[in-house]
């Protein structure tokens, strides 16, 4: 198998084949064409986006750490969670799993590159533009929207010119989705190596490949929405407006036609990096393999059918209710066969736990929870009670932070020796996990109390009975934001001094790039397919 | 055509007939 394998040495006769492309500098990120340096800065990108949700959530806590008005006005609260919201899913986790599918697809598959390099370098540098537009927005007459991530008619019609800014960030954001996902298919279904079938790809390809039909399908709803609220503000049209003869909860409809698979755009890679992550600690092979692959299937399906339990208090029909309701608690049973799978990997196998496994497991047992959060609201009776509380906070929550960027942790923990070449610090990865899991619970599980007991959601001030909850939810999120800095800590001294980490660090790791590529993965890899029993 | 080109333009076309299609389908509940 080492005559496959490329180094740097080989190389150096051809300029085209050296250590990077013909650009030294600044001119190398921006005309790369290189799945790695592209998979880099889309981490990097995601990584700046995190922060900056992230001083966000913290200016969000901070106000909300008394009842009344102390730090900052009600407007740019709302603008700030609308934003907040924005960039954490479209800035910071989809980059996220974006970057992890450009390094890991084509060295996974055994493949040289990305089908579409141009298209690729052009689909990153798309986002950069979009997310500027987003921050600007800020300083624009009337300051970014305070609409909330999901732009509601009619609140979008009454908002001033930041609200343009965001349409076009969406569009922006969109059409390099898009770019993306065409991408990933492609490279997925026409690079495979010889002997690497479909049935044999590493989880985390299947579940990228599945997300990425989900994306195609549902990105250019969601550019369609607010296409038509952008031509119900400036061109005289009344799609959603009422005034016009249109209709807001249409908008409504269309909006979570898109949002609900946009959910499992995001937890569905996470699950990819779970998979790997999983059985690489359990040295085991991931159990139910196959079923792995058709509960992510029946997800993506299930994903298309759900959409109104957002909306249970808008009015509708009790049989759609009711439809709804079921199909909604049906997404359970695949779910549960990935728990389960996931738990039959880990039993009975040689268990170690490194910063990705203890990530993992977290994953496994808040992102359960946050399911069954999903199932008490996916009850009518009940979401009546609960919409727009507090509860549904803790409940995304639990999903996007705890699932999707706790997966995200644990795959650039996993992966960190392959990329840089160097290991983290094992001691300061167990702290980041510890606080982070410890903060995480203070911030969001005492929300599911201040739901329960009423509290309503998107409002800066409060009814003092609920200060108590609000206080400690405060403290969970100082800490949890301070906790991310032992995390960029460790990023940083890992990549400019870590230790040299070996060819495979991580025993039970299987796939490709693992088995048959060195530590740091060579600039190109693959350029002569592997030869794959 | 090379294969990928094929296939990342059938790709472009349903994406793009989601778009118009969506947006289409409003303007005629609309109407």
């Amino acid at each position: 198998m080492s005559a496959v394998l490329d180094t740097h040495g080989h190389a150096a006769h051809d300029e085209h084949h050296g250590h990077h492309g013909p650009y030294g500098g600044i001119m190398r990120w921006i005309t790369t064409t290189n799945h790695k340096d592209i998979g880099t800065m889309y981490l990097v990108f995601a990584g700046f986006m995190f922060f900056v949700g992230g001083v966000m959530a913290v200016l969000i806590r901070a106000e909300l750490f008394e009842p009344g008005l102390q730090i900052i006005v009600p407007e740019f609260y709302n603008q700030l969670v609308t934003m907040h919201g924005l960039i954490m899913i479209f800035g910071a986790i989809m980059p996220a799993f974006v970057g992890f599918a450009n390094w890991l697809i084509p060295m996974q598959i055994g493949a040289p590159d990305m089908a579409f390099a141009r298209l690729n370098n052009f689909s990153f540098w798309l986002l950069p533009f979009a997310a500027s537009l987003l921050i600007i927005s800020f300083f624009v007459p009337g300051g970014a929207p305070g609409v909330g991530w999901t732009m509601y008619a009619p609140l979008t019609m009454q908002m001033g010119v930041g609200m343009d800014f965001m349409i076009f960030a969406i569009h922006l954001m969109g059409m390099s989705s898009i770019m993306g996902s065409i991408n990933i298919i492609t490279t997925i279904l026409n690079m495979r190596a010889p002997g690497m079938t479909l049935m044999r790809m590493p989880m985390f390809c299947w579940t990228w490949l599945i997300t990425a039909y989900l994306l195609v399908a549902v990105m250019p709803v969601l550019a369609g929405a607010v296409t038509m609220t952008l031509t119900d503000r400036h061109f005289g049209t009344s799609f959603f407006n009422a005034a016009g003869g249109g209709d807001p909860v249409l908008y409504q409809h269309i909006f979570w036609f898109f949002g609900h698979p946009e959910v499992y755009v995001i937890a569905l890679p996470a699950f990819g990096v779970i998979s790997q992550v999983i059985p690489a600690f359990s040295r085991k092979p991931l159990f139910g393999y196959a079923s792995m692959v058709y509960a992510t299937s029946a997800i993506a399906i299930l994903s298309f059918m759900v959409w109104a339990h957002h909306m249970y208090t808008v009015g509708m029909p009790v049989a759609a209710q009711l439809f709804f309701m079921y199909s909604t608690t049906l997404i359970a049973i695949p779910t549960g066969v990935k728990v389960f799978n996931w738990v039959a990997t880990m039993w009975r196998g040689s268990l170690s736990f490194e910063t990705p496994m203890l990530f993992a497991i977290g994953f496994l047992l808040l992102f359960t929870l946050g399911g069954f959060s999903g199932l008490v609201l996916a009850l009518a009776p009940i979401d009546i009670q609960l919409q727009d509380t507090y509860y549904v906070v803790a409940h995304f929550h639990y999903v996007m932070v705890a699932g999707a960027m706790f997966s995200a942790f644990a795959g650039i923990y996993f992966w960190l020796p392959k990329w840089t070449g160097r290991m983290y610090n094992e001691t300061l990865g167990k702290w980041h996990f510890w606080l982070t899991m410890i903060f995480f619970n203070m911030i969001f599980f005492v929300q599911h109390f201040l739901g329960l007991a009423g509290m309503p959601r998107r409002i800066a001030d409060y009814n003092p009975e609920f200060t108590t909850w609000n206080q400690i939810s405060s403290i969970g999120a100082f800490g949890f934001a301070l906790a991310q800095l032992v995390f960029l800590y460790n990023l940083i001294s890992t990549i400019r001094s870590g230790a040299k980490a070996p060819d495979k660090p991580w025993e039970g790791a299987d796939s490709l790039e693992w088995t048959h590529l060195p530590t740091p993965a060579p600039y190109h890899s693959f350029e002569t397919p592997p030869v794959l029993k | 055509m090379n294969r990928n080109t094929k296939t990342g333009l059938i790709l472009a076309t349903i994406a793009l007939a989601f778009f118009l299609g969506f947006i289409a389908r409003v303007w005629y509940l609309q109407r």
